[in-house]
C-alpha cells in the first residue's frame, strides 16, 4: 500500500498541488464565510477524491500483469471518488453518479472474474517439422525415448510413459518382470526367434496363430529387424509363449497393432523407437530407410498412418482428454488389454479383475481389510484408477496395474469411466456406451 | 385519386432510383470481380500444365490454386512488430471498441424502424408524434456514433497494419474483393443515413412518410450485410474454407464467406446487437430521466427508457437459442473446439456467464416492480413481490452452482473426486436448468403483473381466467422444480432429457399467458393512468445495471468466441508464432473486459452530452403533452 501512495503521489502531485492551491486561495480571498466555509469543503473533498484516483491509477499501473490482480480495488476506489465528486458537483450530479454505479457494476464483474481459480493456457508446442531422415542415430534414438518413456532420460522413471504406451505392458531392464508382456531387454540381439519352429521362418501358413501373416503375402521376418517390425504391425502373427490373450492358448497377442489407432504411430516414428531399443544396448541400429524397409514389409500402403505435423492441442500427452465415447477411452488407455469389461468391445483381458463396480465395488468398500478412503462406489472406482494399490482385489497382485491413470486421462475421461463402470453390474445387461 | 397514384408511383420510381444509385457501387464492384477472377483463370491456363490444384479444407472440393500460402510467421519485428506492451492487448481493445460502436449503430436503425413505425400505424396522432419523436432523438444519438464508429474502424485497421502485419496481409489477400465492396458498402451506408436523418423534416408527411419509412428498411439491409461480411472474416479465422491446407485461396470466394460458423455467428450477433442497442438506448434514457429538470422531461425520458428496456429483452430472450445453434455448429465443426469452450480452458467463463444472465433477469424484474409504482392500482402486487424475489434468489442460487469441473489430475485429488464434496450434490444440470427457468418462469409473471397492473378485467369469464393463470403458474413451477428434483434420483444420461420438458414449461408459460392476458385485458377498466415519469431513481439505476452487465457480457462472449482459436491466427491454417500467443488468466480476461466496457460507456456518456448540448439550441416544438394526460404507448400495455 505504501508503494501505491508514493507512486500515486509521484504522478498525482501536480494536480493536487493546484487543489491545495485553490484551497488556501479560497481562504484567504473568499469573504463570505458561508460561502467560504463551502469552497473550502468542496475543494478539501477534491483533494481527497483526486488522490483516490491517482492511487487507483497507480494501482492499475503497477498490477496490470501482477498475481495480485488488484484492479476491482482500483475500480472500486474510482467509484467512491464519482459519488463523492457527484455530491459535491450538483450539475454533473447524474453523470457521476451513473459512471459510479458502472465502475462498481465493472469492480463487481472483475472481482468475480479474480475471484474464480485462474486458469492460464500454456503456450503451444513448439512449431518443428522433424526432418527424420536427415537425424544422427542419437537423435532418431532421443525422438524414439520420448515416444516410449515421454521425455530423454526418462527410462528409468518409475510411471514414465509416452506417446506410444509401451512402459503399460513391457519392461525395458534387466530383473524387472512385466506381467503382461515380455521385457524388451537384449530383443536387438533376439535371433533365435526367427529359429523357432513355432514362428515357422519362411512359411507363414504353417502358423498356428490367429493372425498368419501381416496381410497376404508379406511372408515372415528374415532378420532381426524385420522381426522387430513384424512384433509391432502385426503382434498376433507371433506370440512369446505365455503372453497371449488367457483362454486363447497363445493364440493371440493382447497388444494392438502400433500403426493403427489408437496409438497410430507413423513409420518414421517406429524408426525412431527401434534405433533407441539398439543404441541403448551398445548395438549399431541399421539405418533409418533399413528400418523404414523392414516396415514397409508388413505394413501395407493404405495402412501406413500419414506424418502428423506436432498437433495442437494441450503439451501434455493425455490418453484420453474426455471428448471420447467411452469404449475409445478403455481402448485407448488400454483398459481393455488386463479387464473384461461388460459391453465394451474387445475388453477381455484377464490379467486384473472383472470389472463389474455396480455390484463389486459397493462390497469392496464393507471389506474389512480396505483401507481406501472411498465412501461410494463412485470415489471406489476414482480411487481404484488414480491409487490402484489403495485396494487390491484378491487373488490378483498388487503392482500390476500402473499408477500414471491420474496423469494421463483428463478429468473428464475419468469421470466417464466412473460413470460407465458404475453402472456395470453383474448379471444384468452392459450400460449404453455414450 | 389519379393523382395521388401517380404521386405514388412517382415516389416509387424515385425511392428505387434513389436505391440504385446507392448500390451502383457494389454492382460496377461485381463484373470487375469476376473479370479478375477469369484473368487468374486465363493466366493458368496460360502456363499449361503449371496449373496447381488445392483441396478445400473444409468444402473438401477441388480448386485452381489461387493464393499465396499463408505466411508462417517467426517471433520478431518483421511478422510482430511491437511497442513496449502486449500487441494483443492492444489489438484487443481497438476491436472491442470497433465493435461496441458498430454494434450500436447497427441496432439504432432497427429500432428507429420499428418505432417509426409503430408511429406510421397508430391511429392517435399526439403518439403517433411521440413515437415519430422518440424515433428522430435515436437516429440522433447513433449519428454521433456513427462518425465515432468510423474513426474506431480506422483505428482498428491502423493497428492491424502496425501490429500484425503479416496476418493482416494474409487476410486481405484471401478477402480482397469483400473489403472492396465492405467499404463501398460502408459508403452507401453513409449516404442513406445522412439522407434518412436530414430529410426527416421533409419527409414527414403523407406518402414521403412511407419512403422515407421505406429508406429505414434500406438502411437496415446494407448495415445487416456489412456486417454479414465482417462476421466472414472471423468465421474464416475460426472455421476456415475455401483454402487449402496451407492457406491457399481456390478462387471461391463464396466458400471462403460462407464457412462452417458464418450463419450461425450472423444470427447470433443480429440479435446481440439488438438487445445490446436496448441497453444502451434505456441507460441513455436513464441518464436524461436522472439529469431531467422538468416532470415533463421525466415524463418522457421514463417513456423512452421502458420502450428501449422491452425491445432489448425482446431480443435477449432468443438469444440462448441462437447461442446453443452457434455452440452445436461448433461442435460439429470441431469437437474439441466445443470441449475447450464449454468444458475445458475456457469453461469458467461460462460461469461467469451464467451468473451475468441470472443479474440481466434480476434487474429486469426489478425494474418492472418499480416501474408498477407509477400506476395506480398496482399496489395490489406489492405484498407478494418478496415471494418472487425469493423464487429469484432461489433459483439463481442453483443456476450458479458449479457441478462437474475440469481440473488437472492434482485438483482432482486435493478435491477427493470430480465433484465438490457439498456442492457436487446440488449443482446438476436438471436442477441448474429448474433454477433458470424458474427466473424465467417468474419474469414472466412480472410481466403480467405489469401488464395488468392498473386495469381489471371487464369479460364476463374474468375470474375463471384469473384461476386459470394462477393454476397454470402454480402447475409450470411444481413441473419445473418436481423435474429438477427428479434429476437427482437418476443417472445423468437420463436427466439431460429433463430439460426439455422444463423448457417447453417456461415457454408454454411466455406464450400461452400472455396470449390470455391480452384476451382478458382487452377493453379493462383502468384504475388510472400511468404516470409516467413517477418511478423511482432506482428503476434507472436497474436500467443501467442491464445496460452495464449487457456490455460485459458482450465483451465476455466476444473475448471467448475469440480465444477459442487458441494460437491460430486462422484456425488450423496460419499460427500465431508471437509471444502472446496463449490464453490468458480468468482473471487478466475480466479485468481487461471491465476497462473496455468502462472505456465505451465514459466515451458514450460524452457521445450522450455533446447530443444535449444540440438539443438545447432545438426549438421546444418537439415537446409534447402534458404530464397526466400524456397517452399510453402501446408498446406498454
Amino acid at each position: 500500500m505504501g508503494n501505491l501512495i508514493s507512486e500515486a503521489l509521484s504522478m498525482g502531485w501536480m494536480a493536487m498541488a493546484i487543489l491545495v492551491g485553490l484551497l488556501v486561495y479560497f481562504q484567504v480571498s473568499v469573504k463570505d464565510p458561508a460561502a467560504k466555509k463551502r469552497a473550502v469543503f468542496k475543494t478539501f473533498i477534491g483533494i481527497v477524491a483526486t488522490f483516490l484516483l491517482f492511487v487507483a491509477i497507480a494501482n492499475y499501473k503497477t498490477n496490470f500483469y501482477g498475481e495480485s490482480r488488484l484492479l476491482p480495488v482500483s475500480l472500486v476506489m474510482i467509484t467512491v471518488t464519482t459519488f463523492i465528486m457527484a455530491l459535491y458537483f450538483t450539475n454533473l450530479s447524474a453523470l457521476l453518479r451513473i459512471g459510479g454505479m458502472m465502475f462498481f457494476i465493472a469492480a463487481f464483474l472483475s472481482g468475480y472474474g479474480n475471484w474464480l481459480p485462474q486458469v492460464e493456457g500454456g503456450f503451444p508446442p513448439v512449431e518443428e517439422k522433424k526432418t527424420w531422415d536427415s537425424m544422427t542415430p542419437q537423435q532418431l534414438a532421443d525422438e524414439g525415448e520420448k515416444i516410449i518413456f515421454g521425455g530423454v532420460g526418462k527410462n528409468k522413471e518409475q510411471g514414465a510413459i509416452g506417446k506410444g504406451q509401451c512402459p503399460l505392458c513391457h519392461a525395458f531392464h534387466a530383473g524387472m518382470l512385466g506381467e503382461r508382456a515380455p521385457n524388451l531387454l537384449g530383443l536387438p540381439t533376439r535371433k533365435e526367434r526367427l529359429e523357432d519352429p513355432k514362428y515357422s521362418k519362411g512359411n507363414p501358413s504353417k502358423r498356428e496363430y490367429s493372425v498368419k501373416e501381416a496381410f497376404p503375402g508379406s511372408g515372415t521376418a528374415e532378420t532381426v529387424q524385420e522381426y522387430i517390425a513384424e512384433s509391432h504391425s502385426c503382434p498376433s502373427c507371433y506370440v512369446v509363449s505365455g503372453y497371449g490373450v488367457k483362454g486363447t492358448n497363445d493364440k493371440e497377442s493382447p497388444m494392438p497393432a502400433i500403426h493403427k489407432p489408437p496409438i497410430s504411430l507413423s513409420l518414421p516414428e517406429l524408426a525412431a523407437v527401434d534405433t533407441w531399443m539398439y543404441l541403448r544396448e551398445g548395438v549399431e541400429p541399421p539405418s533409418f530407410e533399413e528400418i523404414i524397409k523392414s516396415y514397409e514389409k508388413f505394413i501395407p500402403e493404405a495402412d501406413r498412418p500419414k506424418q502428423q505435423e506436432e498437433k495442437a492441442g494441450p503439451a501434455s500427452a493425455l490418453m484420453a482428454d474426455g471428448s471420447e465415447p467411452v469404449d475409445q477411452i478403455f481402448a485407448k488407455a488400454q483398459c481393455v488389454s488386463c479387464h473384461t469389461i461388460p459391453g465394451i468391445p474387445g475388453a477381455m483381458g484377464t490379467i486384473g479383475p472383472k470389472l463389474e463396480e455396480g455390484t463389486t465395488a459397493a462390497q469392496r468398500i464393507k471389506d474389512p481389510t480396505y483401507k481406501g478412503t472411498a465412501k461410494s462406489p463412485a470415489e471406489y472406482i476414482m480411487e481404484s484408477i488414480v491409487e490402484p494399490s489403495a485396494y487390491v482385489v484378491k487373488p490378483f497382485p498388487d503392482n500390476t496395474m500402473p499408477k500414471v491413470f491420474g496423469q494421463k486421462l483428463s478429468a473428464g475421461a475419468l469421470k466417464k469411466i466412473v460413470d460407465y463402470l458404475s453402472q456395470v453390474k453383474a448379471g444384468a445387461p452392459p450400460p449404453k456406451i455414450s | 385519386m389519379g393523382r395521388v397514384i401517380g404521386k405514388r408511383l412517382f415516389s416509387i420510381m424515385a425511392l428505387c432510383a434513389m436505391v440504385g444509385l446507392l448500390l451502383l457501387p457494389i454492382v460496377v464492384a461485381m463484373p470487375s470481380l469476376a473479370i479478375g477472377e477469369e484473368a487468374t483463370a486465363d493466366g493458368a491456363k496460360k502456363e499449361g500444365d503449371k496449373v496447381e490444384k488445392g483441396r478445400d479444407v473444409y468444402y473438401k472440393t477441388e480448386g485452381v490454386v489461387v493464393g499465396a500460402p499463408a505466411p508462417k510467421t517467426t517471433d520478431g519485428p518483421k511478422d510482430y512488430p511491437r511497442y513496449n506492451f502486449e500487441s494483443r492487448v492492444l489489438l484487443w481493445f481497438a476491436n472491442q471498441q470497433h465493435l461496441y460502436y458498430g454494434s450500436f449503430v447497427l441496432a439504432v436503425p432497427i429500432f428507429c424502424m420499428i418505432i417509426e413505425f409503430m408511429g406510421v400505424v397508430t391511429k392517435d396522432k399526439a403518439l403517433a408524434k411521440r413515437y415519430d419523436q422518440l424515433a428522430y432523438d435515436f437516429i440522433k444519438i447513433s449519428l454521433t456514433a456513427y462518425s465515432l464508429t468510423a474513426v474506431l474502424g480506422g483505428i482498428l485497421i491502423f493497428t492491424f497494419l502496425t501490429l500484425y502485419p503479416a496476418f493482416f496481409s494474409y487476410l486481405s489477400s484471401v478477402f480482397r474483393p469483400v473489403m472492396h465492396i465492405y467499404a463501398l458498402m460502408f459508403v452507401a451506408e453513409s449516404g442513406t443515413l445522412y439522407i434518412y436523418y436530414y430529410g426527416w423534416d421533409k419527409m414527414k408527411e403523407g406518402f414521403l412518410k412511407w419512403i422515407h419509412l421505406s429508406m429505414s428498411v434500406i438502411l437496415n439491409i446494407i448495415g445487416t450485410l456489412l456486417m454479414f461480411l465482417a462476421n466472414s472474416w472471423i468465421g474464416f479465422m475460426m472455421s476456415p474454407a475455401g483454402v487449402d491446407e496451407q492457406g491457399r485461396y481456390l478462387g471461391n470466394i463464396w466458400h471462403v464467406i460462407h464457412t462452417a460458423l458464418w450463419n450461425p455467428l450472423n444470427l447470433h450477433r443480429i440479435l446481440g446487437n439488438m438487445a445490446f442497442g436496448g441497453g444502451v438506448v434505456a441507460a441513455y434514457a436513464a441518464y436524461k430521466f436522472l439529469a431531467a429538470k422538468t416532470d415533463e422531461d421525466r415524463a418522457h425520458y421514463d417513456w423512452m427508457g421502458y420502450i428501449a428496456m422491452a425491445l432489448g429483452v425482446a431480443f435477449l430472450i432468443p438469444l440462448p437459442f441462437a447461442g446453443y445453434w452457434l455452440m452445436r455448429e461448433v461442435y460439429a465443426y470441431r469437437q474439441q473446439m466445443g470441449i475447450t469452450l464449454m468444458g475445458g480452458l475456457l469453461a469458467w467463463l461460462f460461469i461467469i456467464q451464467a451468473t451475468m444472465i441470472g443479474i440481466l433477469f434480476l434487474s429486469t424484474n426489478y425494474y418492472l416492480w418499480q416501474a408498477m409504482g407509477r400506476m395506480r392500482g398496482a399496489e395490489k402486487y406489492q405484498r407478494y413481490i418478496k415471494y418472487l424475489v425469493f423464487l429469484l434468489a432461489c433459483g439463481y442460487m442453483v443456476f450458479i452452482t458449479p457441478h462437474t469441473m475440469v481440473m488437472t489430475p492434482a485438483e482432482l485429488k486435493a478435491m477427493g473426486g470430480q465433484q465438490h464434496p457439498v456442492l457436487g450434490n446440488y449443482g446438476v444440470m436438471s436442477a441448474k436448468n429448474g433454477g433458470i427457468n424458474v427466473i424465467i418462469t417468474t419474469t414472466v409473471l412480472s410481466f403480467v403483473w405489469y401488464m395488468r397492473g392498473n386495469k381489471v378485467s371487464t369479460v364476463s369469464w374474468a375470474k375463471f381466467g384469473n384461476i386459470f393463470m394462477g393454476v397454470f403458474f402454480a402447475c409450470a413451477y411444481i413441473n419445473i422444480i418436481g423435474l429438477a428434483i427428479y434429476g437427482y434420483y437418476i443417472p445423468a444420461n437420463v436427466r439431460v432429457g429433463l430439460s426439455v420438458p422444463q423448457v417447453t414449461t417456461t415457454l408454454s408459460c411466455l406464450f400461452f399467458m400472455f396470449a390470455l392476458n391480452s384476451m382478458m385485458m382487452k377493453g379493462a377498466k383502468q384504475m388510472g393512468p400511468i404516470e409516467w415519469g413517477k418511478i423511482s431513481a432506482r428503476s434507472q439505476y436497474a436500467l443501467i445495471m442491464l445496460a452495464t452487465a449487457f456490455t460485459w457480457m458482450m465483451g465476455l462472449m466476444g473475448y471467448i468466441r475469440s480465444s477459442v482459436r487458441l494460437f491460430w491466427h486462422v484456425n488450423e491454417i496460419m499460427r500465431d508464432n508471437s509471444p502472446w500467443a496463449y490464453t490468458h488468466t480468468v482473471g487478466f480476461a475480466a479485468n481487461m473486459i471491465s476497462a473496455n466496457v468502462l472505456f465505451f460507456w465514459i466515451s458514450i456518456l460524452f457521445v450522450f452530452w455533446l447530443g444535449s448540448l444540440t438539443a438545447k439550441k432545438a426549438p421546444v416544438e418537439a415537446k409534447v403533452a402534458v404530464p397526466g394526460s400524456v397517452p399510453q404507448p402501446a408498446g406498454s400495455h
